[in-house]
Formats: structure tokens, sequence, C-alpha cells
């Protein structure tokens, strides 16, 4: 009995392992892949609209770049749909069906995105400008349609609705009903909104790099307005955007939202915490700096509401509050920078008529790319960590439904390998691609 | 006809689907590792460029079969997962890296060691993935997988889906991506009237297929002795089935013999579509053998009520979708001078 414990808490741990660090690689490349061709018909758009060949060659040499990513992004989402049933069988065997409509919806978007990129990628020479501008449209379409079926099942792990459970066995269910849960609205608003920051900051970023190191011509500056511009517009939306989503989790998973801000007694007036690190064995948060009644005000609207803290559930239902805190103070900390990025370059752009080209401006937009990935990565953290130790809240623990297949923790190494090299080729041809000189050097100022 | 009896149609059509064409896709990288030492840089081009447009949409069948199984199956989905993880897993490395490989080789442009070392990624991996594809399919018909009535595996997790038929299975996928593969070449070279490597695909097609119509037989032999309760079905209920997969697979060698190359790329796919049709139709009602049923696994009415909402609309999107990419690439002669272009943007970056 003792082994089989062991055994199941080692698979719970490598399984757990696996699967974050799987979807925290296809979190970044399916971002990508929903807000980078939006960059691409921006492009390709200006090219039919200005005749500006500039513009055709920088759609054209994204589009290759998309395609490695695309690739990545196909494989690295297959290797999810199987590991779902393969790690979790019982939670698939079980609720498979209630979020089965998302999925089916997913795999038809999909493949329509995948249709599309075949004759968008090939289709350069064998359509018209204005047909294959319109071919790309429905990647972008599918891109966002996928992002969105796909996070709505996550939603419904977290605020779990619309199913009558008997006895272990779903029996009745409304699958609508299960997809338009509480949080499905504005989870998928803020997910989908950082798909696009993260494809506009990261492209951004790239050229930025580029002109700091002296390769500054039109092409580059051309690229790179077009990732900020993308980035910055979505920027200002997504505080909002997360304000909207962490109200909800104050209703739908009220101990994530005491982990995210480290509030471990239920009280009124309760402070929004800045910083800080929360102790579980104390049950303290030291070193934060406090607002008073602020936390209590942004879950609620009223600054004397009360907060349920994390006293209001046993420990063994607690998710590790520490990492839960800290990621959620990342992530607020990276969109607050992003955001100061987005009105740094608003205010030039009123008051120039142009994007600063200073060092200290090009540098902030060298760092946003990474750190729209860090918010990204660390609001994931947030919503995953946090609701821990459930898959689906309140109904299903994690460690009920993991395999008890062997090996995990091998196959574990073997995806760590696998990814490694997957990443590795991705920049190695990413790179590759970059150096192809460019068409029309008359175009590099 | 009750929704889930459709609903399982759809699903056994899905993967039909993803045999004749992703077979077809991971047959090419076959022949890329089988003949990595000989092969001409214009016969690489002519592989490269006809999967290249089409990969990525062949590749989701097997995503959309998968999402209808946890859909409506989720109980079978479960069941298959846990005793055929290893095989699993070892077909979707195969599967990430064939992919990867693909893309990487094909927009490494100019980078000669890059695309080496990634061309063979995809040829290993392209092997890999229909082989244990292959196995976990075999593993699954062979009825030998040990598990409770409710589909709770019970047999051994590293061993427990290997049998006569799962290893037969195995190499048999192999070899049948590889015959779709040199069929569906034999006609893309004649499209770009290239007599050389059409007839250079058109014997490897015969010799191919003269082998696996050998391995057909002996896999009957097989299933005869080693999944006894498939068998009897077969012969209740598949033989139509099996004597038609029989008549189009002699169809398509004869076709090839006679250089009618369309009817060949016919013959050839529904012979796969006979042999995967008639697998199914023996083992319904059985969705994982031995014991777990539709009955048993399917989801509630409702659900499956909506999956077919959800698959009639969607495949109003789909099927133009599909046939707009299907005749902008692999409409045949009409568009054959232009394919050459193609073929070239293909070879990523060169065009620039």
């Amino acid at each position: 009995m003792g082994e089989t414990e062991t055994t199941a808490a080692v698979n719970l741990l490598m399984a757990r392992s696996q699967m974050a660090f799987t979807l925290g690689f296809h979190i970044v490349v399916a971002s990508l892949g929903v807000g980078f061709p939006v960059l691409i018909l921006g492009a390709e758009g200006l090219w039919l609209r200005t005749g500006d060949a500039g513009w055709r060659e920088l759609a054209r040499r994204w589009s290759k770049s998309f395609a490695v990513l695309f690739a990545v992004g196909a494989v690295s989402g297959t290797v999810l749909s199987f590991e779902l049933g393969l790690l979790w069988p019982e939670f698939v065997g079980t609720f498979g069906a209630v979020i089965g409509l998302p999925f089916t919806l997913e795999g038809f978007a999909f493949f329509i995105e995948a249709i599309f990129v075949g004759i968008y990628l090939y289709g350069w020479d064998r359509l018209s400008p204005r047909a294959h501008w319109w071919a790309g449209v429905p990647i972008a379409l599918s891109g966002l349609a996928s992002a969105w079926f796909v996070v709505t099942a996550n939603a419904w792990m977290n605020s779990p609705e619309g199913f009558v459970l008997t006895d272990g066995v779903v029996t009745s269910v409304d699958p609508l009903g299960a997809m338009l849960n509480r949080a499905t609205p504005t989870q998928t608003t803020h997910m989908i909104i950082a798909a696009y920051m993260v494809s506009g900051f990261l492209i951004a970023s790239v050229y930025a790099w580029s002109r700091l190191r002296g390769r500054d011509g039109i092409y580059q500056r051309r690229a790179m307005a077009l990732g900020l511009t993308l980035g910055a517009a979505f920027a200002p939306v997504q505080i909002l955007a997360g304000d909207f989503a962490a109200k909800m989790v104050a209703q739908t998973q009220p101990v994530k939202l005491a982990a995210m801000e480290g509030q471990f007694r239920t009280e009124a007036h309760a402070p929004l915490r800045i910083g800080g690190l929360p102790d579980a064995a104390t049950k303290q948060t030291r070193f934060a700096l406090e607002i008073p009644g602020a936390l209590s005000w942004l879950a609620y609207g009223d600054s004397s509401a009360v907060v349920r803290g994390l006293d209001a559930v046993p420990v063994q239902d607690w998710p590790p509050v520490a990492v839960v805190h800290v990621a959620f103070q990342l992530m607020v900390g990276a969109g607050s920078a992003l955001f100061g990025l987005a009105m740094w370059s608003a205010w030039a752009l009123l008051r120039r008529r142009a994007l600063p080209r200073s060092r200290a401006f090009l540098g902030s937009v060298v760092a946003a790319g990474p750190l729209a990935v860090v918010a990204l990565e660390a609001g994931w953290v947030v919503t995953e960590v946090g609701r821990q130790p459930w898959i689906v809240q309140g109904i299903m623990r994690t460690a009920e439904s993991v395999t008890t297949a062997p090996a995990v923790g091998l196959l574990f190494a073997a995806t760590l390998t696998t990814y490694a090299l997957l990443g590795a080729g991705a920049v190695v041809v990413l790179r590759i691609l970059s150096r192809v000189p460019l068409e029309a050097p008359s175009h590099v100022a | 006809m009750s929704p889930d009896v459709v609903v399982l149609a759809v699903l056994l059509l899905a993967l039909t689907l993803y045999a004749v064409l992703g077979g077809a896709d991971f047959g090419a990288g076959v022949w890329e590792f089988n003949t990595a030492l000989q092969a001409s840089e214009r016969e690489r081009a002519l592989l490269y460029r006809a999967i290249g447009p089409v990969w990525e949409a062949n590749h989701v069948w097997l995503i959309f079969a998968l999402v209808l199984l946890q859909t409506a199956f989720p109980r079978a989905l479960a069941a298959i997962s846990q005793a055929l993880w290893l095989p699993l897993f070892l077909a979707l490395f195969g599967i990430v890296f064939r992919g990867a490989g693909f893309a990487f080789r094909s927009y490494a442009a100019g980078a000669v060691a890059q695309q080496q070392i990634w061309g063979a990624v995809f040829a290993l991996a392209s092997t890999a993935a229909p082989f244990f594809l292959g196995a976990a399919a075999g593993a699954l018909a062979s009825g030998r997988l040990e598990m409770t009535p409710d589909g709770r595996f019970t047999g051994s997790f590293l061993t427990g889906w290997i049998s006569p038929l799962s290893i037969f299975s195995a190499f048999f996928a192999v070899g049948v991506c590889s015959y779709l593969a040199a069929v569906y070449l034999t006609r893309e070279g004649a499209q770009i009237n290239d007599a050389e490597l059409t007839h250079l695909w058109r014997a490897r097609a015969l010799a191919t297929g003269a082998w696996m119509g050998i391995l057909a037989f002996a896999g009957i032999a097989i299933i005869a002795s080693d999944a006894p309760v498939l068998w009897q079905a077969f012969r209740a209920r598949g033989l139509p089935l099996v004597a038609a997969s029989v008549v189009t697979g002699f169809g398509s060698l004869w076709a090839l013999w006679r250089e009618r190359f369309n009817l060949a790329v016919v013959g050839a796919a529904s012979t796969v579509v006979c042999v995967i049709a008639g697998w199914g139709i023996s083992q319904y009602p059985v969705l994982v053998p031995p014991r777990l049923t539709v009955e048993l696994a399917k989801s509630p009415e409702e659900i499956l009520r909506v999956v077919l909402w959800v698959v009639s609309g969607g495949a109003v999107l789909l099927v133009p979708a599909l046939g707009l990419l299907f005749a902008l690439f692999k409409r045949g002669a009409t568009v054959g001078s232009r394919a050459t272009d193609s073929g070239q943007a293909m070879e990523g970056g060169r065009e620039t």
C-alpha cells in the first residue's frame, strides 16, 4: 500500500511537471499563432494599399517565420491533446464529454487554420495579391477562435457548470452551459488580449534589438512599429480585462484569490499587498506594501467588503500560496511596465508624430518582449497552480485523475529533451531566416 | 439510426482520412529514410513539394478523431490512453519530430548542415510515427488488452500492448504508408511531366504493392491465430470488405502497370478504406476489445446530438476549404507548369 502511495505521489508530481512544462511551452507558440497572422496581414495589407514593395517583403519574410512557429505550435498542441488522456485518464474519462464541445469546435478551427496556412504559405505565386491577403484572414480568425474555445475548457475547470454528477458519473450535460460558464467571458478575453500583446511586443523586441545593434533601416523600423502598435494597443485594455478576471475569480474561486493576494485571514477592509512573500507555515505575508481596504474595493467595489481568506478552507485545500502570490505579482508588475511603455509610445506619437529613437526607448522595447512572455507565463501559473489541489474546482482532485502508468518521470525527461531540441531547432532556423539578405537594399536608409 | 452509431461512423471516417492522407505524408518520409543515400535532389524536391502545402491539414484528422473520441466516448479514450500509453507516446514523439523536422528542413534554406540534420529527423520520425500508431491499432484489434468490464486497464503497462498482431500491424502500417506515398508520387511525377521520376516511383510502387499484398495475406493468418474473436467477426461480417480490399489492391497495381495513375491513387486509397472499414464493422459494437462497448463508453445522448450538429455545421466550412486546398495544389496536369513554381517556393526561402 505504502509503495503504491509513493508511486502515486511521484506520478502526480511528474505528470504535473510535464503538463506545466508542455503547456508553458505551447502557450507562447500558440499566442504567436494568434497574433502573428494579424501583423503579417497588416504588412501585406499596407503593401496592397500603398504599393510599397518593402511592406510585401516584410509580410513575405514574416510568413516564413510564422510557418516555422506554426509547425512547432501544431506539434506541441498535438502533444497536449494526447497528454490530456495519457496523463489524466480519470479526468478525461469522467468529464471528457462535458468539455467535449469546445474541444470539437477547436478541432474545426484548427482544421481551417491548417488548411489556410497551407494555402497562404504556398500560394504567394498562385493567387492574386488580393486573394492571397484574403487567404490569410481565416488564419487570423481561426487562431482567435481556437484560443477562445480552448480557454473556455480551462475556464470550465475553474468554474465547472452545466452537468449533473451522480456517484462519480456524469449523467446529464448541458454542453453549451458548460462552455459558457461564468469564468468564460473574463478568462477568454484576458487570454486573447495576452496573446496579441505577446505577439506584438515579442516581434517589436526582435527588431528593436536589431536597431540597437546597428541594423537600423526602414525595414526594421516598420517591423518594430507594427509589432509595437499591436502590443501597445492592447496593453491598456488588458488592465481592465485583468480587473474583470480577478473580480470573477473572487466570486468563483475565492481561495485562488486569497492565494493570489496572500490573504490568509478572512477580513473586512482587506489590504492590497504589493510584493511580499506569503509563508503558509506562519500564515503571514511578510515584506509587502499594504494599501488598506484596496483589495476589498478591487474585488467587490467596496473598501469595507469582507474578503474570504485562505482560512475559509482546510489547509489541505490550499494551493501553494507563495507560488501563486509571487506569480501574480510578477504578472501585474510586467503588465504595468508594458502599460508604461504603451503610454510612452503614445505620448511620443502625439507630441512628435514619431516613435522615439533613443537607446533608452529601444532598450525598453527590447525588454518588452521577454516581459510580455513573463506576464503570460506568470498569469498561466496563477490560474493553474491557483486552482490546485483541484483539477476540476471543488469536484475532482488532481491526484485522483492522474495516470497509474509507471515511468512517468522517465517520460518527463524524454519530453524535456524533445522540447529542448524543438526549441533550439526553431531558434536556429529563425536565425537562418533572419540572415537572408533583404531583397531591396535601397530601402535600408 | 442512433446518434452514437453516426458519431462512430464519423470517427471511423476521420481515422480513415488520416490513414489515406496523413499516412501518405508519413510514407514520403519513410521513402526519404529508405533512400537517404541514393535520392537525387530532384527526387527530394518532388517529395517535399508534394507534402508541403497539405501535411498540416492532413495531420488535423488525427486531432479531430481524438477530440471526437474524447467527447463522444470518453471512457474509451481513457482506457486506450492507459493501456496503450507507451506506443502512443512513442508515436507522439514521432509525430512531433516529423512535423518539426519537415518545417525546419524546409525553411533552413541555404544552411546545408541544418537541412541534412532536420531532413534525417523528418525521415526517421516519419517512419516511427506510423510504426507505433500501427502497433497501437494492432494491440487494440488483438483483443488481448487486459481490462475490467468498465475499461480499467489491469495488464502490464510496459509489455501489455505487445502481441503478434501489434508487431505485425506496426510493420504493416509503415508498409501501407510507403505504398500510398509511392502511388501518389508516381501521379505527381506524371503531373509535372517528369518521365524519369514517374518511372522511378512507379517501379517503387509496384514493388511495394506486391510485397504488401503478400504481407496482407500473412496478416489474415495472424489475425486468425492471434485475435480469434476478431477473426470470427471478420468471417461473419467483414468478408465483403476483405474481398473488396483485395480487389482494389490488385486494381491499384494493375492501374500502375497500365500507367493510369489517377485510377491507381483511387485504388490504393480504397484498399486502405476497405481495410479500416472492415476492421470497424467486424469489431462493432465493441470499442475497446475485449469488453468496452459503445454502449458502455458513450457520452449522454444530448452530447452526441450536439457533436453531430457541430460536425454538420463544421463540415459546411471544412469541405469547401479542403476542396480549395487540394484544388490549388493537387489538381493535376492543368497546373503542371505552375506546380514547378511552387516547388521552388516550397524549398523555403529560395525564391527570395
